[in-house]
């Protein structure tokens, strides 16, 4: 189930930011934002061989917004999460290249996230209309001060 | 030959050369030339969302080529709830709430990820009965899921009559789930720390009834809908996802076995009572939708083959581990997955050490197998994609979320 630290230390040796960790949730690589890219094509072929994404999601941590692949190997049963952080209103570059199951997790992260897409074939929004507030956001709550207030 | 047709033909306006089409008339675009010069514009349909085929909610905007479907986007969001934004402000028993109406044809597996993610955190240890009886509500849960992808893939073929002996089968499974758990589809059974009942003896009797009649209902089933002719001849090569195409579109459950990768959550990653279980991981070759339909047929049969292990097997003792009233994981991250009717559903979770997470990630797999629709559409014709939708079997309740 965990992979193993050093092989993933060995592969990521070009990208300068990469950090791997063993945390509750597994094995954890945290790049910088603008080396994801290359992070995850690091990963995904050659022997390390993660060619499935399971997921991509956001995380609102108060200072930026992670954002989590998570990454599989079928053939060794093996997962990998890879991490970066965003400032808020940034911009989420699109792996769909490399992994085309990011495309909708993608969309939906952006608009709930307030982040912009780039390099994605269809940047709009996926779950909610134009001028819905980044519901996951902490700082947009469940219920407006009117609401709160009328209830 | 006769009379009458020497004397009623006259060529028509479509014969050759025998039409002027002259100056246009006022009010007149197009110019009538026959069929052979008809103009052969692109059209985009609006499919849904309130169609009857696409199964909830979902909207497909189409290019249609004559018949063909040329390009395809999907459109979600009408059932959007904002599940994960409620859940971090829920406490973490009030999750399973939320998880149920995900998924709202299989809520035990959807219940169970989540309780599984808390007991990770928890280091809680569930009693043996629980985990047995989570397997068994889980198995019953799934083929009471998979009568109604049976019935409704029929009818997106056009077949009537499966519909109404798929449905009459989930009654019975319905019954027992509310039997035990007091309700039919949101069930808030599986709670963190075990389950909330023991089987009643009303429901282990039911099961019992329902297991000496499913085998010979299956065939009959199977035989009724795969066994004709003109349902082969329709599904049979069409909506083709070979391996790598469904691994990199994250396809799991059936849609990805269907391709002929037999990975499998219960299997692979064992869970609850499944590693004391014997069933075996039906795998389909080409990835096609009749692929995908034999591995959901066998996947029942596998079900009512652990519904009986676990009715003969259930071990005795408590359904519930004793659990604080109010639950604090300690601060860090779990994720926790489970087999579900549709594929391999997650929940992630980040606790801060309070009483409500700090972030709750519910990882739908229909939305990764909707990716895959977008691939398979094109090229097909427009009678094939209700069937296809049908095929990749998706809920829009937990797409949405």
């Amino acid at each position: 189930m965990l992979p193993d630290a050093t092989a993933i230390d060995k592969a990521l040796a070009a990208i300068g930011s990469a950090e791997v960790a063993t945390t509750t949730l597994g094995l954890e690589v945290r790049v910088e934002a603008g080396e994801i890219l290359a992070a995850l094509e690091a990963l995904k072929g050659g022997q390390h061989d993660f060619p499935m994404m399971v997921d991509l999601f956001g995380i609102d941590t108060g200072e930026a917004v992670d954002i989590v692949y998570h990454l599989r190997s079928l053939s060794r049963d093996e997962d990998i999460y890879v991490r970066c952080a965003l400032p808020y209103k940034g911009e989420l570059n699109s792996v769909w290249n490399l992994y085309p199951a990011a495309l909708l997790p993608e969309r939906e992260t952006a608009e709930l996230f307030g982040l912009t897409l780039a390099g994605h074939p269809n940047p709009k929004r996926l779950l909610t209309i134009e001028g819905i507030e980044p519901l996951l956001l902490k700082s947009v709550p469940i219920r407006t001060v009117e609401e709160v207030r009328d209830r | 030959m006769s009379e009458l047709h020497d004397t009623t033909y006259e060529p028509g306006l479509l014969a050759e050369g025998t039409f002027d089409p002259g100056e246009k008339p006022a009010g007149i675009k197009r110019i009538p030339r026959g069929v052979e010069h008809l103009a052969t514009e692109h059209l985009v349909v609006n499919v849904g969302p309130q169609h009857p085929s696409t199964h909830g909610v979902l909207r497909l905007l189409l290019e249609l080529d004559g018949e063909t479907v040329v390009n395809a986007e999907v459109v979600v969001g009408y059932l959007h709830r904002g599940i994960e934004k409620l859940g971090e402000h829920r406490r973490y028993h009030q999750l399973g709430t939320l998880m149920d109406r995900g998924d709202y044809m299989s809520g035990i597996h959807a219940e169970l990820a989540a309780a599984m993610a808390v007991e990770q955190m928890m280091e809680t240890e569930v009693p043996a009965k629980a985990q047995w009886l989570r397997v068994l509500m889980s198995e019953i849960n799934r083929i009471a899921s998979h009568m109604v992808w049976f019935g409704t893939f029929g009818l997106d073929c056009g077949a009537m009559g499966q519909f109404l002996y798929a449905m009459r089968d989930r009654e019975a499974l319905v019954d027992v789930l509310e039997a035990v758990t007091g309700q039919r589809m949101m069930f808030n059974y599986v709670r963190p720390g075990g389950v909330l009942a023991d089987l009643t003896p009303e429901a282990d009797s039911a099961i019992r009834t329902f297991l000496r009649t499913i085998d010979g209902y299956l065939d009959e089933h199977d035989a009724l809908l795969g066994g004709n002719e003109i349902l082969q001849i329709r599904v049979k090569g069409i909506g083709t996802l070979d391996r790598e195409t469904a691994v990199a579109f994250g396809l799991t459950g059936a849609n990805l076995r269907g391709s002929g990768l037999g990975y499998d959550v219960r299997r692979d990653r064992p869970y609850a009572a499944y590693p004391e279980l014997e069933f075996d991981v039906p795998v389909g070759t080409t990835g096609d939708a009749w692929d995908r339909y034999t591995v959901r047929m066998g996947e029942m049969r596998q079900a009512v083959r652990m519904i009986r292990q676990c009715i003969d097997g259930m071990p005795e003792g408590d359904v519930m581990a004793k659990v604080p009233k109010v639950l604090r994981p300690p601060a860090g991250e779990s994720y926790a997955c489970v087999e579900s009717s549709r594929g391999e559903l997650g929940v992630h979770l980040v606790s801060d050490g309070s009483d409500m997470p700090y972030r709750f990630r519910y990882r739908p797999p229909s939305l990764y197998s909707l990716q895959a629709l977008e691939e398979i559409l094109p090229g097909r014709m427009f009678a094939d994609a209700m069937m296809l939708i049908g095929s990749i079997d998706i809920v829009l309740g937990e797409i949405d979320r």
